[in-house]
């Protein structure tokens, strides 16, 4: 294993007496992507908030344990919470533009840590509106209002403004679940670039997010850290009966599939176009399962599903060129 | 349920009621105001002072006055307000005994008449063996404002989303930082209503300045000076027993809706210039 970069150690949280993290201890490492998984509530979110102590806003917590990055324990009050923080880039659920321009937004973090020289302000923010790839597309209306971007382009503004405050570990709070699937894939491309120099801890719910992303893998359950482990080990061979459920989809051995339909040779959209004509006419917690043998489709497919609201609870390789996606149809 | 759909045709008929009384109340004030006033308004009234008794003259020392008396009281409580709503924010005080009994304090201060101000101001006045004054008349209204615009402010401060607040904290600003350049910013809009709320109270407020500011035909020129004012103008002006002195009264009304009028729409006007950048 790689250098670790954040040790979580023995931490516990409690929620208004609700014990919310229980006994975590585990080692992240450097410049690699961990992925958070879990389903809703068991904690994920509150372990990131840990990190970077923004859990300190929320009333009612209370911590123990020792989370160490650079050995300095960022739980300990009397560490500086401001340093940590700038150390961190948080990349939040919805995107969060502040109520200034595009210039202001990425200007904003390093004008609070005293960079008061114009040209050097100008020169980050345009460093980083090209390092998120957003520079061609707001280059002419900096000094507009940040809310008047897309809610794509605006996930990519606050992932600039988290790195122009040149963290060394970026923090992801499902980044992608409020966008639509072809801005989450521009995150996670600028993600898969950013490991290169950052440490990135993504928490997730999408089980696909996490097998595309991570290197290494927390599962977390109802509190408890159930399994943990290089990305590749835990997806293929996972030790703990409920990991196993979890990314296979706990139902799916006696999963009722009510209608097939086979793709195969076409190419994506088609098969995505094809997928949602049968799911228009199915009943709202019917299963659907889709075989296609485009590797576009394999990732589009499940994302475009996702975004229309349905659940996908599973995509598997069934042989050398087929895969096969079984998607519950939703609301 | 036809009784259900009966119901619902009353209360609707009961709202459209009250609706119908408040803005029939709205447009008779101001038809009244301007029925009797307009005969009354002319050019001297805005330029000429002393039009306290008789035919002619003009309440200019009262516009004046008021502006100096109701501009001053606001901006004093401006600076209180924002320092103490800012301060009731969760981050700073929240949950906190001070911050309920600042909240208590600031209600009953609220409900406070403002004849009791009046009283207050002038037994202060009286205790220094001072006279009724500009400034006394600032600082007395500045404390009735505050209330007021602090609730106001607080309320809307409330409002600004804990995940804005989050973003600041996450880029290593402090709570100071993150409270001017991020909460100040996105709660603009609301903030400037919670000063015009204030101000329109300062400005139309007698009792509390008719013992500390005085009433004087001059206009000031040093905060020392008693200061006329046009809640006070239309107090005396009323009391006339002519009828022409009793239309300078509702002329003065007339200049103090226009007064209100006129600040609402500057600010308005300057703080347009920010909102545009809200996050909603």
């Amino acid at each position: 294993m790689s250098e670790i970069h954040i040790e979580i150690d023995n931490v516990n949280a409690y929620y208004s007496g609700n014990h919310a993290l229980k006994n975590i201890s585990v080692k992240i490492p450097k410049k690699q992507i961990t992925a958070i998984i879990g389903p809703s509530g068991c904690g994920k979110s509150t372990l990131l908030k840990c990190m970077n102590r923004l859990i300190d806003l929320t009333d009612d917590v209370k911590l123990s344990g020792k989370i160490l990055i650079d050995n300095e324990d960022i739980l300990d009050r009397k560490t500086d919470i401001v340093n940590i923080r700038k150390k961190m880039g948080l990349l939040a659920q919805k995107p969060t533009p502040l109520p200034m321009s595009i210039y202001e937004n990425i200007a904003y973090g390093p004008k609070i840590h005293g960079l008061k020289k114009k040209s050097e302000i100008d020169s980050i923010v345009e460093k980083y509106l090209k390092l998120v790839g957003l520079w061609d597309e707001v280059k002419d209306r900096l000094n507009s209002p940040a809310s008047q971007l897309s809610l794509g382009q605006q996930q990519r503004l606050c992932l600039a403004r988290g790195l122009a405050v040149e963290p060394e570990i970026i923090l992801c709070d499902e980044p992608t679940s409020a966008l639509d699937p072809v801005s989450s894939q521009h995150i996670e491309q600028q993600l898969l670039k950013l490991k290169n120099d950052y440490t990135i801890v993504i928490v997730t719910h999408n089980i696909h997010q996490a097998m595309r992303l991570a290197d290494y893998v927390i599962h977390l359950y109802l509190g408890e850290m159930v399994e943990h482990g290089q990305a590749n080990e835990v997806f293929e061979n996972p030790k703990d009966e409920r990991t196993r459920a979890y990314i296979n989809g706990t139902f799916l051995a006696d999963v009722k599939i009510d209608k097939v339909i086979d793709t195969k040779g076409n190419q994506c959209p088609y098969n995505f176009v094809y997928a949602k004509q049968a799911m228009h006419l199915m009943e709202k917690g019917q299963i659907l399962k889709i075989i296609v043998d485009d590797l576009t489709a394999v990732n589009e497919v499940p994302r475009g599903m996702e975004a229309d609201g349905h659940e996908v609870l599973s995509v598997k390789q069934k042989n050398k060129t087929d895969w096969e996606i079984v998607i519950k149809k939703q609301g | 349920m036809e009784l259900r759909r009966v119901e619902e045709s009353i209360f609707k008929a009961l709202m459209i009621l009250s609706l119908i009384i408040v803005v029939g109340s709205l447009l008779g004030v101001i038809g009244i105001i301007l029925w009797n006033g307009l005969p009354a308004l002319n050019i001297d009234m805005f330029t000429q002072t002393g039009g306290l008794y008789g035919k002619g003259g003009g309440i200019l020392n009262a516009i004046i006055g008021s502006v100096y008396l109701a501009v001053g009281g606001t901006v004093l409580a401006f600076f209180l307000s924002t320092g103490i709503a800012f301060y009731l924010q969760k981050e700073y005080s929240g949950g906190t005994r001070l911050s309920s009994m600042t909240r208590l304090c600031l209600d009953i201060l609220w409900g406070t008449p403002s004849i009791v101000y009046g009283a207050f101001g002038f037994t202060i006045l009286i205790y220094f063996q001072m006279r009724a004054s500009l400034l006394a008349g600032i600082i007395i209204l500045a404390l009735l404002e505050l209330p007021i615009m602090t609730r106001a402010m607080e309320e809307v401060i409330k409002t600004v989303p804990q995940e804005l607040k989050e973003v600041s904290y996450s880029l290593g600003a402090t709570r100071l930082e993150t409270t001017l350049n991020v909460v100040s910013k996105q709660a603009l809009p609301g903030l400037m209503t919670g000063v015009l709320i204030a101000f329109g109270r300062g400005i139309g407020d007698a009792a509390s300045i008719m013992f500390t500011a005085g009433y004087t035909d001059r206009i000031p020129t040093s905060v020392f000076d008693a200061s006329a004012s046009l809640p006070l103008a239309i107090f005396f002006l009323l009391n006339s027993p002519q009828e022409e002195v009793r239309q300078k009264a509702y002329a003065s009304a007339v200049m103090l809706l226009l007064v209100i009028l006129a600040i609402s729409i500057a600010t308005r006007l300057l703080s347009r210039k920010y909102t545009k950048y809200i996050i909603k």
